[in-house]
Order: C-alpha cells, then structure tokens, then sequence
C-alpha cells in the first residue's frame, strides 16, 4: 500500500509521470494552508481512535493488569482488600476442584475444538458452490450460533432429558436406549460438546471465505489430471485453507476458555454432575461471584491469562509474523 | 445432502418451537411429534406472569439501543482512524487491538467486577453499555479498518485537499462506503447485546433492571420442570436475534470476493 507517500506530499506521489504537471500545480496551490489543516486532521484521527484505546485501557488491558496484584489478597468486595502473600496459591494447589477443573477444561479443548473446526469446514466444503437454496442452507447453518446462549442452553437442556426429551425418544424409535446425559459424568462432558458443536458459524464464515479463495482453474486441472476427491482435497484444499484453519483453531481454544461457562452452569447445575462439567469460567464464577472470594478467583484467572498468552504468542509466532505487513497495510 | 445438513442444523430450535406449543401441563411426549395435539399458544402470555418480564425485554431494547449505534460509530472511527495514522503507529495500535480481541471475557472478569465495583456501578448498566466504546468487541474495530484500507487512497487524500475534516471525510465518503461491514457489524454487536447473559447476571440485582436473557434463567429456576413454559420464553428471547440475523445474514455469509462484509 502506498504509506510512504502520505507523509510527503498527497498526490504528487501518486500520479507521477505524464500527467504530473497540471496535478502538481492544482496541488500547490491547495497545499498552502494545510499546515494548520493537516494539524487538524491529526488531532481528529486521535480523537476518532480515542474511544477504542480508552474502552480497551479501561475494560481489558487495566482489568488484565490489576489481577497480578490482587491475586495476592484476601478481598470480598465489601472491606478493602488484605495482603495475604502466595497463600491463594498454595490453596490453589491443594484445590482438588481446581485441578479438576484444569483438566477438564483441557479435555474440553481437546475435544471441542478440532470438532468444531471440522464440522465448519466439512459443511463449507459442502455448503460453497452455487446451487438452489443456497443462501437459505447457509443461513441454517449459522443460526444456532445467533441463538442465545441462555436460550440454546435450556432448549438442550429438554433436548437431553433422559425420558422424554427428544433425542433419546428419537433413539428409542430406532431401537437404542440413549444415555442419561446431564445426570451422568461422562454424557454430560459430551453433551456440553455436543451443543456447542452446533455453534460454528464463525468458523464457517471463515471457511467458506477461504474456499473461495482457492482457483477453480487449479481444481479442475487436477480433476483433468485424473485426481480423485480425496486427492484434490489432501493436496489443493487442505494446504490452502490450513493458514485459516490454524488462525481458527486458536480463536477457538480461547473461545472455549468462556463458552462453556453458560452450558455449566444451567445444564449442568453449576457445574455438575460431580464436578464433571466444572471447567475453569465455572470455578472462578463460583469462587469469585458466589463466595465473594475475589483474591482467590484472581489468582485462578491467572492460569486462564497463562493459556492466552501462549495462544496469543503461539498465533503472532506461527500466522501473523509472516503475514503481518499484509494485516496492517 | 446439503439440504439434510441444514436440517440437522436448526432441529434444536424446532424443537425448541414445537415443545413451546404444548399444552401446560400435558403428560410429556412417549414419541416424537412435530406438531403438538393440541396446539396452543397459552404459554407465550403465562411467560409474563411470574416475573416482571415485560420490563425486562423492554430493558433489552433499550440497551440494545444504545450500545449498538456506540459500538459501530466507535469501531468504525477507529478503523477509519487506523488508515490514516503513520505505518509504524498503526502496526503497533493493530497489534494491541488484536491482543485485546484474543483475550477471553473469564481472563477479565473478576477484575472487571472489583473496577466497577469500586466507582460505585453495580447495579447500573455502565457495565453492559461500555464496552460499545470499544465496539463490544475490538475486532469490529479491525474489521471496519481492513475494510477501509481496500478504499483507494486517492479519494480519502482528495477530500482532505479539498478541506474536508476527517469526521465529515468518515461520514460523507468512507463510512458510505463498507455497506456490508456496517450490516455485519449492527447485526454481531445487536446480537451480543441482545444475547448477554453473563454480564447483566455479575453486575445487575435490581429485578426491575434486569434484561430478557436473565428473565429465561429466572423462570428456569422458579419452574424448573415447565418445558412448554421454558420454551416459549426462549423463542421470545431467540426470536429478535433470529430476525436481526435474518436480515443481515446476506452481508455476513455472502462473503465472496469484492462484496464480502471485510470489503475486500
């Protein structure tokens, strides 16, 4: 992009060659004033960025700053908060419920996440050429992802109800007995993974964006050249759309550091059965909002701000170092 | 194939429908069915009986009302902003914008809460509407600003010669401009607003300022076992995200070259 002209002169650097001339003169004679107008325009560019730089001070960098300190006190919100050293952590240790929580968070992403990503790319792969209706089935898809989360959550909350809701009489129908999902350990991790499994449409988005990204002149000779589907996709397909997908993927696990807070709390009852869908945004909600043990859910954050900085590092690292000019240009 | 994929896809929210247009107090369904015998819409108006759901939703309107216009004005100054500042600043207020784009809503929130606790906010909206300022999420500020750096130099460069300021620049030339990203961007922060559940929970105890997503939790918790009930207060509440999205979703999915909601 053309940056370095800005600061020189507008559109003497633009439009060099044969029509220089008369642009030149009508550009002079404009230029003459613009001292102070250019000073202006400085000011009203700082003062546009202005809201964006003071929201994000105020509500993410200040917020993320003021937990290193406070997660070294005893606060409940209502007296002021006491130093109380590394003893938040050394009851983080012994917190069975925390490391619980940790792993299952982990396990969480392990499993959410490339299932998400594969969903939204198989469906866009499906979903990215022409045909009839094809705005409409692309509108489907998306919806659930539109749908709020409080809403989706009690929807699958009957969804899931082990007698009569409508899966397991759907299952029952065909001859299996579903499983007790919310009132078991396991069906109830998958049925957290399971209803937000529907909610890909970002990815999806960004899938379909990427797809059409990729020449149809190159599928087609690959197709002349007796390539079979599964060829193109491994060779074409999949090494063109890996850049996004990796770009999703980490979108994705940070998205999952707070989407399933909602899912836990109503489907699983704060977090339950036994613990098992008590995942990390579960366990600082109770912590710091239900016993007023703010210290403590600080401290506990700082293992959520761990993830994010090695995904936020690991991202700029793999993706953006590369392709940065062309963000930002 | 692709037809029975997008079936699969919104099948929660027919049943979502259809169970909210069961009797009150029927015995539950031994099978499926899709419409309910009898059919009837008694539950819709049962939704406002218990709580004071009216003024609730109208909360929601009203908050949604003002955080949405904030959060496109300001995500897109600041995007129009990025374009005009020198490479080296800009790299570098891009990166940050990023940052705080990447950093997940649980790594912020105790220390958010203990911030507007202290200036005395609890318990008002400042907590849900301020975030507009940032265009609810960063990332709509970065998405107006890719979307503004595909615009010609030369006509921006124009109107400033010409004496424009850079506000009337934004709003007579840019802004007009990115139709797409402005539909896309109203629809995603209306849908934020309207769907958060989480931050009026934290920050909002007054009933009477609660908004409609809490309301569906409160009735979850007085009628734990009312399905009809449940139901049709979750299509109240999906239903205004669902026309939003319906009505913008050409902006957000057509999304191919040139015409896309990214501009580019």
């Amino acid at each position: 992009m053309h940056t370095s002209e800005r600061t020189t002169g507008h559109l003497a650097g633009q439009h060099g060659g044969d029509i220089a001339q008369p642009v030149l003169v009508a550009h002079d004679h404009k230029l003459k004033p613009s001292i102070f107008r250019d000073f202006a325009w400085r000011g009203q560019v700082i003062l546009m960025l202005l809201p964006l730089l003071v929201g994000m001070t105020a509500l993410i960098f200040v917020p993320a700053l003021i937990g290193l300190p406070l997660a070294f006190t005893n606060y409940n919100s209502l007296d002021p908060p006491k130093f109380n050293g590394l003893q938040n952590f050394q009851d983080l240790w012994n917190d069975q419920v925390f490391h619980l929580a940790v792993r299952n968070t982990l396990g969480f992403i392990g499993v959410a996440v490339p299932l998400r990503l594969l969903g939204a790319l198989a469906i866009a792969m499906l979903l990215h050429r022409a045909m009839r209706g094809i705005g409409a089935m692309r509108a489907a898809v998306v919806l659930p992802t539109v749908v709020p989360d409080i809403a989706w959550a009690l929807a699958w909350l009957w969804i899931f109800n082990p007698l009569y809701g409508p899966l397991n009489v759907t299952l029952r129908a065909v001859g299996i007995e579903g499983p007790a999902w919310m009132l078991d350990e396991t069906g109830a991790r998958f049925a957290i993974i399971l209803m937000l499994s529907w909610q890909f449409g970002e990815g999806f988005v960004v899938c379909l964006a990427a797809l059409s990204d990729i020449p149809t002149a190159v599928l087609d000779q690959a197709r002349i050249d007796g390539a079979g589907p599964w060829t193109q996709f491994r060779t074409i397909t999949l090494p063109l759309v890996t850049p996004y997908l990796l770009v999703l993927a980490m979108r994705d696990v940070l998205f999952s550091l707070h989407a399933n807070f909602v899912p836990a709390k109503i489907l699983g009852q704060e977090g339950g059965p036994d613990y098992a869908t008590t995942y990390l945004p579960m366990w600082i909600y109770t912590n710091g909002f239900g016993y007023l043990r703010l210290g403590y859910a600080a401290a506990m954050t700082w293992v959520t701000f761990l993830f994010t900085v090695v995904i936020v590092a690991a991202t700029f690292l793999l993706v953006f170092r590369r392709r940065m000019d062309g963000w930002t240009a | 194939m692709g037809l029975l994929v997008s079936a699969a896809m919104v099948l929660p929210l027919v049943w979502m429908i259809t169970t909210s247009l069961r009797e009150p107090g029927s015995v539950p369904p031994r099978q499926l069915e899709w419409i309910p015998d009898p059919a009837v819409w008694s539950n819709y108006p049962a939704v406002f009986d218990a709580l004071p759901v009216a003024t609730m939703a109208r909360n929601s309107v009203i908050i949604a009302a003002i955080a949405v216009p904030i959060s496109v004005l300001c995500a897109s100054w600041g995007g129009f902003a990025l374009t005009q500042l020198m490479p080296r600043a800009r790299r570098r207020i891009v990166a940050v914008t990023l940052v705080a784009a990447m950093i997940p809503v649980t790594a912020t929130w105790v220390t958010r809460f203990v911030l507007f606790s202290e200036i005395g906010l609890i318990d008002t909206w400042w907590p849900l509407v301020l975030p507009a300022l940032m265009g609810t999420s960063p990332l709509f500020a970065l998405v107006y600003f890719w979307a503004f750096a595909a615009i010609p130099r030369d006509i921006i460069d124009a109107a400033r010669l010409d004496g424009a300021s850079a506000f009337r620049t934004w709003a007579t030339i840019v802004f007009p401009m990115v139709r797409p990203t402005t539909v896309a961007v109203t629809m995603l922060t209306f849908t934020m607003h309207w769907n958060n559940f989480t931050d009026p929970l934290i920050y909002i105890q007054s009933l009477d300022r609660q908004t409609l997503p809490f309301a569906l939790s409160a009735l979850y918790q007085l009628a734990p076992t009312d399905w009809p009930l449940l139901m049709a207060a979750a299509v109240m509440l999906t239903g205004p995200a669902v026309v939003v999205f319906l009505l913008g979703q050409r902006a957000f999915i057509h999304n191919a070259r040139g015409e896309g909601w990214l501009g580019n």
